[in-house]
């Protein structure tokens, strides 16, 4: 499988006409890969998530999507004074293959029971969504995105919150997903997770890089995280250390 | 004990207090939940000019009066967009233009003895036919929108940033809820007037909400209760020969205060805000 899922060519887009936040993004992901979204604070990496969803316009450039989206955003902003459950929100995955003269039936609720099984909060199903943890939350907005069964899935900063043996968890079943030809992209802060992806896409208000993570070189880390090299003394370290030292990376990170 | 509701008015009445409340508790459910309780307000009192102006220009008071809210509810949905505003203080800066209007209208241009006092509190206990016919079409109204709807309008509010990728209608939504609460508003106008008919979306739904553990709980728990608050209010006001909408309006008041006080004291926490 090699279709290409999800692309841009020349991209260039931002919130005012006239002053793109982000430029020149060219990449693709096809069916059964990964793409690791790297970039620093306010590099750009959500803004790019958002034009990939149609939110914010192409001033430059353009965006091909072929096929449904799911979307896991990064600063989850639910309510969590809604009288929904853990279920009701992973149900909300299936609002868009379900007429609405049609109830979410039992397969529907199996499937949402199994996606909140596979995130390990089968037993948490029936609680109220606002009384789980932030990293639960975030647990639960992942199985919505797995109710969805769209063939490309964004996942902005998915792991944030997470706990290390869940985000083993869901890496595993990212995989699966990867496996199955599902087209993903995940933004992260982690460069060494990022590595390990199919394709990493470096953004610094531009593409810095674009290409299998064992070409991300010393100069494109520079270029993706080089303003904060220069500024933040500490930051930098853990940057270039992760790519000259990779076994001195625990320490720091 | 009952025979209050042998004389035909009382009658039209309490058909009147049970339609309006599916009408508001569905809808009511969905105020409260996207916060929308001052709009609510805000749409009844909106009304204003346009009920001022029914009688010497020859409209309907109810289209007038729809005609109206709907205008509000359009310039709501463009003034709500800047980010600047909120939508709060779009919904107070339109709601103090309208007040202002009517006002103006009232006292200048046309003479006293429009009936404003009563189209601001309804008479419950003067209904005719086209009332009931009314009331019947918006309770219907209201359970199509939230068939049609709920989902869009519980993903949205839920969570708006997801909700196109769910395959919801964010625009679409908001604003057919918008101009369905202008519409059932209007709708309850004869009976409980302009100031209370906030009182039959809100307050019911606001009372279930504190207790109910799943979107159709509330549904369904704040139109039984808005029936019922409705029935007894109609009651007492009959024995007590008092206007039955401000009857209402208290009774569903305390109704919410001892709710909310009893949960406060069960769950040994400060009284929540509602
Ligand atoms: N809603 C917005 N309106 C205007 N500018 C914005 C908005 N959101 C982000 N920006 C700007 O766009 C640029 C890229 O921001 P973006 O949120 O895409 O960064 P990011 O890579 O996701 O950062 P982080 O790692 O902090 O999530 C930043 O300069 C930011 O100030
Ligand atoms: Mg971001």
């Amino acid at each position: 499988m090699s279709e290409v899922l999800i692309e841009a060519v020349g991209l260039s887009t931002g919130y005012a006409p006239g002053e793109p936040a982000l430029r020149g993004v060219t990449f693709a992901a096809n069916a059964g890969q990964i793409v690791a979204v790297l970039g620093p604070n306010g590099g750009g990496k959500t803004t790019l998530m958002r034009a990939l969803l149609g939110e914010l316009p192409p001033f430059e450039g353009r965006v091909d999507v072929h096929g449904e989206i799911a979307y896991v955003p990064q600063t989850e902003q639910a309510r969590l004074d809604f009288p929904v459950s853990a279920l009701d929100v992973a149900l909300m995955g299936a609002y868009r293959r379900t007429p609405w003269w049609k109830r979410l039936g039992r397969a529907e609720h199996d499937r949402a029971l199994q996606a909140l099984d596979r995130v390990g909060l089968r037993e948490r199903a029936k609680d109220r969504f606002g009384t789980l943890s932030g990293g639960q939350r975030q647990r639960v907005l992942i199985a919505r995105a797995l109710v969805q069964d769209a063939p490309i899935l964004l996942l902005d900063e998915p792991f944030s919150g997470v706990d290390r043996a869940s985000e083993a968890t869901i890496l595993g079943l990212l995989g699966q997903l990867r496996a199955q030809g599902h087209a993903l992209l995940i933004c992260t802060h982690d460069i060494e997770q990022g590595r390990g992806f199919d394709r990493v896409l470096g953004v610094h208000g531009e593409q810095t890089f674009f290409g299998p993570g064992a070409a991300l070189d010393a100069a494109a880390l520079e270029r993706t995280y080089g303003s904060e090299i220069v500024t933040l003394g500490e930051g930098a370290a853990i940057a270039v250390q992760c790519h000259h030292h990779d076994h001195e990376h625990d320490q720091h990170g | 004990m009952l025979e209050a509701f042998d004389l035909p008015f009382m009658q039209r009445a309490l058909v009147a207090v049970l339609l309006l409340s599916v009408a508001g508790g569905l809808l009511g459910a969905w105020v409260v939940l996207r916060r929308l309780a001052f709009f609510s307000h805000a749409v009844g009192t909106a009304t204003f000019p346009g009920l001022v102006v029914a009688a010497p220009w020859g409209i309907a008071a109810p289209l007038a009066a729809l005609g109206s809210a709907l205008l509000f509810t359009a310039g709501l949905t463009r003034l709500i967009r800047d980010p600047r505003l909120g939508p709060d203080g779009a919904t107070g800066l339109l709601v103090v233009a309208a007040l202002a209007l009517g006002a103006l209208l009232a006292s200048d241009v046309y003479p006293a003895g429009t009936g404003v006092d009563q189209l601001l509190f309804g008479t419950l206990l003067g209904l005719d036919d086209a009332d009931l016919w009314l009331a019947a079409a918006v309770a219907a109204g209201a359970l199509v929108l939230t068939l049609a709807l709920g989902r869009t309008w519980l993903a949205t509010g839920f969570e708006p940033q997801t909700a196109r990728t769910l395959g919801v209608s964010r625009a679409r939504g908001d604003w057919a809820l918008l101009a369905g609460l202008a519409v059932a508003v209007v709708a309850m106008l004869p009976a409980v007037g302009a100031l209370l008919a906030a009182t039959l979306l809100v307050v019911p739904a606001a009372t279930v909400r504190l207790v109910a553990r799943s979107v159709p709980q509330l549904l369904a728990g704040s139109v039984l209760l808005g029936a019922t608050e409705g029935v007894v209010a109609l009651w007492f006001a009959y024995e007590l020969d008092l206007p039955p909408g401000p009857v209402l309006a208290l009774l569903s008041g305390v109704i919410f205060g001892v709710v909310a006080l009893g949960q406060a004291a069960a769950a040994r926490r400060p009284v929540p805000v509602p």
